[in-house]
């Protein structure tokens, strides 16, 4: 570890001009605005309340199935509405929340900030991505309107439920194409994003000087060119089969049911890194600034992040130990060795946190709710990844209890986000007292939903049932798990509310108001058509510390 | 490009190591059914060596010679001169999106829908593959050499990275 000689040669100021030219253009404003900018900042942001509104509205679908099943043979809705309310849950929850809130709404909004780019290398295209998401989300929705109803499988849908027979009408074929359509929109982001990293970069933000978020978001962009166009292979199959009479996954007519289900988590396990890795670098950005410290163990950090990202492709039957249709000893090795990236990962963020000067905002506070809350998931996650126990535990309420704590887990982190860097989109902080409330409110509420469930599962109460019988021992853990899903609400609407009015009436929050130290801050809040009108010499990976903070650069090993 | 060429090509290396070794477990015990698991582990790789393969051909036609994102000293005179050109505003990405959305509607509803569909994501693809041309004349200043005759300290040495 040696300092570098050369250091920023010139104190950097915020509004000298730019060495950089581009080329000018007409900037409409209002919905024509929404509709045609090319502007990866509002493209970004549609993107985040886009996913936001489905967060809403599949959040509902929850408060439905928990109050269904907050006592005993409930009638509170029928078992097909019911059925439909899981599914529809799950796949925006999957498809159009937890993964685009992040890769695609923070990952646009903030990878050309973060590179020192005024735009996406294809900004055009970037604006057709989020029109395909947005079309796919409406025709999931879409499924509620018709006769029979929206696709009652669940969200992986298993064949041969799937089939014709099973699920007629156009409820099954809208979840086949609205899932398609946010697959197109996802590749569509992981190209432009991936020739974005890969081109645009600012001179001397070398790949090893990129934030921690960048990376992250690019290898999720990598696990998507591998994972989305299987899924999509898989629906165009699942869709050939109910009208053009294929019979890939009937098993009467000498298809096979299990290639759907390996193609599908074939995309499906990379799905929860997808989902998971832009969350890690949030984490890993707000960690940084808020304990006013590099990165612990920067390089060690990205060799986690792409061993995550090459386990990822080999864990997917992990899922399938109970068919007996698959290879349990590698499937079990494979998923034991991903815990240990991830390991690291967690101590490099405590290393980070280590001595640090913490600043124990709300940002701060989401993201410490995301490292015990992921930590937890991630257990239960060895727990199920070792095939003896997962025998016992499969399709119980284990493992939902499970993948909740690993994805809100995840989600915490992103909320997170949105305290610490939607001061950059608006120009205004939010309400650290609001904010601290809804973290609270969240935290206790999700933990209460969840924790419960656990042990449920162990009790042996089945997923995906609508009532329960009162003799199961079941009733006092399904009550608490329903009120904790009360306060999670409660706590979701105190978050919308501080952002609603903070964004009007917060307090200003200037160029950089958390003494960040990656390239976004370097410009103003909200930043100006094509991002930068000075940058700051980039000599290592936080050039704006560095140029703030001349007395504490940071120390650069190559 | 080296450090990028070699990420990718590095996870193709994993790929094909993981690809062979679940290839012979599952001959020595899987079942026949395990056989799409390999068909999609030999297309990742082979996805993975294509990008790659074109990365690697970046690098190696530059001669070793780094772009300014790459050098570790590079300063912002570096990378003066026009980045690229990033189009302001567009109406057809969303008129072809909206076509997109009707050839879906068609896959659920009937092929009526195609109609609309292919209307909309045909005329929008003509609009887009003309307009750069057409707004390169209309906007002020987008030509490089305009640009550098009105920036006296700006060369137009052309795009700062390599496409």
């Amino acid at each position: 570890m040696t300092i570098l000689e050369e250091r920023p040669q010139l104190p950097f100021e915020a509004h000298e001009p730019s060495l950089m030219e581009i080329v000018p253009g007409p900037r409409p404003h209002g919905i024509v605005k929404f509709v045609t900018s090319t502007d990866h900042k509002q493209i970004g942001l549609n993107y985040l309340f886009t996913g936001l509104a489905g967060f809403v509205i599949a959040g509902l679908m929850a408060l439905v199935m928990r109050t269904q099943l907050i006592v005993p043979n409930n009638h509170f809705v029928t078992e097909n509405v019911y059925n439909e309310m899981f599914t529809i849950h799950g796949t925006i929850m999957l498809f159009v929340f937890a993964g685009p809130f992040a890769f695609a709404g923070f990952g646009n909004y903030l990878v050309p900030l973060m590179i020192g780019a005024p735009d996406m290398a294809f900004p055009r295209f970037n604006n057709l991505s989020y029109w395909l998401y947005l079309g796919g989300f409406s025709l999931l929705l879409a499924g509620f309107l018709t006769n029979n109803g929206a696709a009652q499988f669940g969200w992986f849908g298993y064949a041969p439920l799937t089939e014709a027979i099973h699920s007629p009408g156009p409820g099954a074929d809208l979840w086949i194409v609205g899932i398609g359509l946010t697959g197109f929109s996802g590749i569509f982001t992981a190209v432009n994003i991936i020739t974005t990293v890969f081109t645009l970069r600012a001179p001397g933000m070398v790949m090893f000087r990129m934030p921690i978020f960048v990376w992250n978001i690019l290898v999720t962009m990598f696990l998507i060119l591998l994972a989305f166009p299987v899924l999509t292979a898989a629906m165009a199959l699942l869709w050939i089969d109910r009208h053009l009479g294929g019979n890939f996954y009937d098993a009467t007519k000498g298809g096979q049911p299990i290639l759907w289900q390996n193609l599908f988590w074939f995309f499906g396990h990379p799905e929860v890194y997808i989902i998971a890795l832009p969350y890690f670098g949030i984490a890993t950005e707000i960690l940084a600034t808020m304990s006013r410290k590099p990165v612990f163990g920067y390089k060690g950090m990205i060799a986690a992040t792409l061993s995550i990202g090459a386990l990822a492709m080999g864990v997917w039957a992990h899922h399938m130990y109970t068919t007996g249709a698959v290879l349990l000893p590698f499937f079990a090795a494979m998923s034991l060795l991903i815990a240990v990236p991830t390991g690291i990962k967690f101590f490099n963020w405590i290393g980070t946190m280590w001595r640090g000067t913490i600043v124990l905002n709300t940002a701060m506070l989401f993201c410490l709710g995301f490292l015990a809350m992921f930590l937890f998931g991630g257990i239960t996650g060895v727990i199920l990844a070792q095939p003896v126990l997962d025998f016992q535990l499969h399709n119980t309420y284990f493992v939902v209890a499970h993948f909740h704590y690993v994805l809100i887990g995840a989600v915490m982190a992103g909320f997170g986000g949105l305290y610490y860097w939607l001061p950059k989109m608006t120009g205004r902080k939010l309400s650290e007292k609001w904010g601290k409330l809804g973290f609270a409110l969240l935290f206790i509420g999700f933990n209460l939903t969840f924790f419960p469930q656990h042990d449920l599962g162990l009790r042996g109460m089945p997923r995906r049932i609508e009532t329960y019988n009162a003799g199961m021992g079941w009733n006092f853990l399904n009550e608490l798990s329903s009120i904790g899903a009360y306060i999670t609400a409660l706590g979701v609407l105190v978050n919308a509310w501080n952002i609603f009015t903070s964004w009007r009436n917060g307090e200003l929050a200037g160029d950089n108001p958390w003494d960040g130290q990656t390239l976004e801050w370097a410009c103003s809040s909200p930043p100006p058509d094509h991002n930068f009108e000075a940058l700051p010499p980039i000599r290592s990976e936080r050039p704006v510390w560095d140029a703030n903070h001349p007395d504490m650069l940071t120390k650069v090993g190559h | 490009m080296k450090v990028e060429s070699r990420t990718v090509l590095g996870a193709f290396a994993f790929l094909t190591i993981l690809a062979i070794v679940y290839w012979v477990l599952v001959a020595l015990h899987g079942s026949s059914t395990e056989r799409s698991g390999i068909a999609m582990l030999v297309f990742s790789f082979a996805a993975y060596a294509l990008l790659g393969g074109y990365l690697l051909a970046q690098y190696l036609r530059r001669h070793g010679i780094p772009r300014a994102e790459d050098r570790f000293d590079a300063t912002q005179e570096d990378g003066a001169g026009v980045i690229d050109y990033f189009p302001a505003t567009s109406i057809w990405p969303a008129a072809m999106g909206l076509g997109m959305v009707f050839g879906a509607c068609a896959l659920v509803w009937g092929l009526w829908y195609l109609a609309i569909g292919a209307v909309l994501f045909f005329g929008a693809v003509f609009g887009w593959v003309t307009e750069s041309d057409y707004t390169e004349d209309v906007l002020p200043g987008s030509d490089p050499d305009e640009l550098a005759a009105s920036h006296g300290d700006f060369a137009s040495t052309g795009a700062h990275h390599d496409h």
